[in-house]
């Protein structure tokens, strides 16, 4: 007797939700710290994740596909608050309507903010995703296409610039 | 710990969310991603692989018809699934595989009703060119053939048989868009994209006797596709009208059966 033929169909896009929302939900919790926020991405992730299913050739790559695809939102979103900053950074005699802080801090803050926005792009990244983000290296790693040994000296030249200017 | 609704933020204990919270985020998320995601949805299309007498098959249908028919020991069934996926959502469901096996079956017998009656769902084929190609083609009856170079300028590209040779080679829907009916005009039944062996059986199946050398059998006719009269091949009528309106039918009762009178010139049998 021959074998019986089968074919192989990827599982369906409800197992792939069912399997890994919990762990989405976490991790973008964790990473954006913010209720609204991570529901939003939730339902991103999970429809850019929907459209671009038919190009996933491997249910193995699955997870860490479904993680790329969250970290590059909370880096997209990263990236706007960055931007916001910089606007605010600009507006320096607006500085007192945003920031509570004691009057003598005011220019330390913005000195902050600038070098901040000074820095080169993946660098600043980099250092937002750990330091606001909160995301592990490897994580950065992956959203930036690099190693974790570079993510991980992004973040300490960022500081280490940082540190410069906040000692001057 | 509970997550704090009205500020907006989520209270961690060691920098983790409690379960009860992600567990009352993701009651929130559900409605919302299953509404938008009811709204980007691509139509299901439903597999199975069909244990025929012709070998195994894989079998795919959309909500509009036949999507896609392989044999799976001539062609690659993961890169059809691939193909399916950009554009459906594949679950298995035997009862399809079924449904084809027993029309499949009805076909080898001699009746080939059912599988001239489903519908056929193109939305594999992106070029308009094969699609009226694959179109004009299914209304060739089961019992005849077409040559290439007829089927070509049938469809408007009079030069074109080599395109129709390549366009029979990517028919998604084997048997139903009947490319087994394309043979070469010498006369010689040409190629099969599941082997040659199968284009024979289906085409005997059908009615069509081809002779020992694999050749178009000597009591062959030549049925006209508009006035719907068949004649002998060496007619004055056969060389006078348009090639792209012959289709050839192995003998007269099937020309008849096809709804075709007698020519009166060249009275064939």
């Amino acid at each position: 007797m021959a074998e019986p033929i089968t074919i192989e169909l990827p599982p369906p896009f409800e197992d792939a939700v069912a399997l890994h929302e919990r762990e989405i939900m976490r991790f973008l919790v964790r990473t954006t710290r913010d209720r609204e926020d991570a529901l939003d991405l939730f339902q991103e992730t999970w429809l850019r994740a929907y459209r671009a299913y038919p190009k996933l050739d491997s249910a193995a790559g699955l997870r860490p596909w479904l993680f790329r695809i969250a970290t590059n939102l909370c880096l997209n979103r990263a990236r706007g608050r960055m931007r916001r900053a910089r606007v605010f950074a600009d507006e320096q005699p607006d500085i007192g309507r945003w920031s509570a802080s004691a009057n003598g801090d005011h220019t330390a803050v913005l000195e902050l903010k600038s070098a901040i926005a000074g820095l080169p792009d993946k660098q600043r990244q980099a250092l937002v995703m750990r330091k606001f983000g909160g995301l592990e290296y490897d994580a950065i790693a992956a959203a930036l296409d690099c190693s974790p040994e570079s993510a991980r000296a992004g973040v300490y030249q960022a500081l280490k610039k940082l540190k410069a200017v906040t000692e001057r | 710990m509970k997550a704090a609704h009205k500020s907006g933020a989520v209270e961690f204990t060691d920098g983790e969310a409690s379960a009860a919270a992600i567990d009352e985020m993701l009651g929130a998320a559900h409605a919302r991603l299953v509404h938008d995601l009811a709204i980007v949805r691509r139509p299901p299309a439903r597999v199975g692989v069909v244990e025929s007498r012709l070998g195994p098959l894989l079998a795919a249908e959309s909500p509009r018809g036949l999507l896609a028919l392989s044999f799976l020991d001539h062609s690659d069934g993961g890169a059809t699934i691939a193909a399916i996926r950009q554009l459906f959502d594949p679950v298995e469901d035997r009862a399809v595989a079924v449904r084809v096996g027993a029309e499949i079956d009805r076909l080898l017998d001699g009746d080939a009703s059912a599988v001239a009656g489903r519908a056929v769902d193109f939305s594999l084929v992106p070029s308009p060119f094969r699609r009226r190609a694959f179109q004009r083609l299914r209304t060739v009856p089961a019992g005849a053939v077409v040559t290439y170079r007829a089927l070509a300028a049938a469809i408007g590209a009079p030069s074109g048989q080599r395109a129709i040779g390549n366009t029979m080679a990517t028919n998604p829907v084997a048997i139903y868009v009947p490319c087994h009916r394309v043979i070469r005009s010498d006369g010689s039944v040409g190629n099969y994209g599941g082997g040659v062996d199968r284009k024979l059986m289906l085409l005997r199946s059908e009615g069509f006797k081809v002779d020992r050398g694999n050749r178009v059998p000597a009591g062959a006719v030549y049925g006209h596709w508009l006035s719907h009269i068949f004649c002998r091949p060496d007619c004055s009528a056969v060389r006078r009208a348009e090639r792209r309106q012959w289709i050839i039918f192995g003998d007269a009762d099937h020309a008849r059966h096809a709804g075709m009178r007698a020519c009166k010139l060249c009275r064939p049998a």
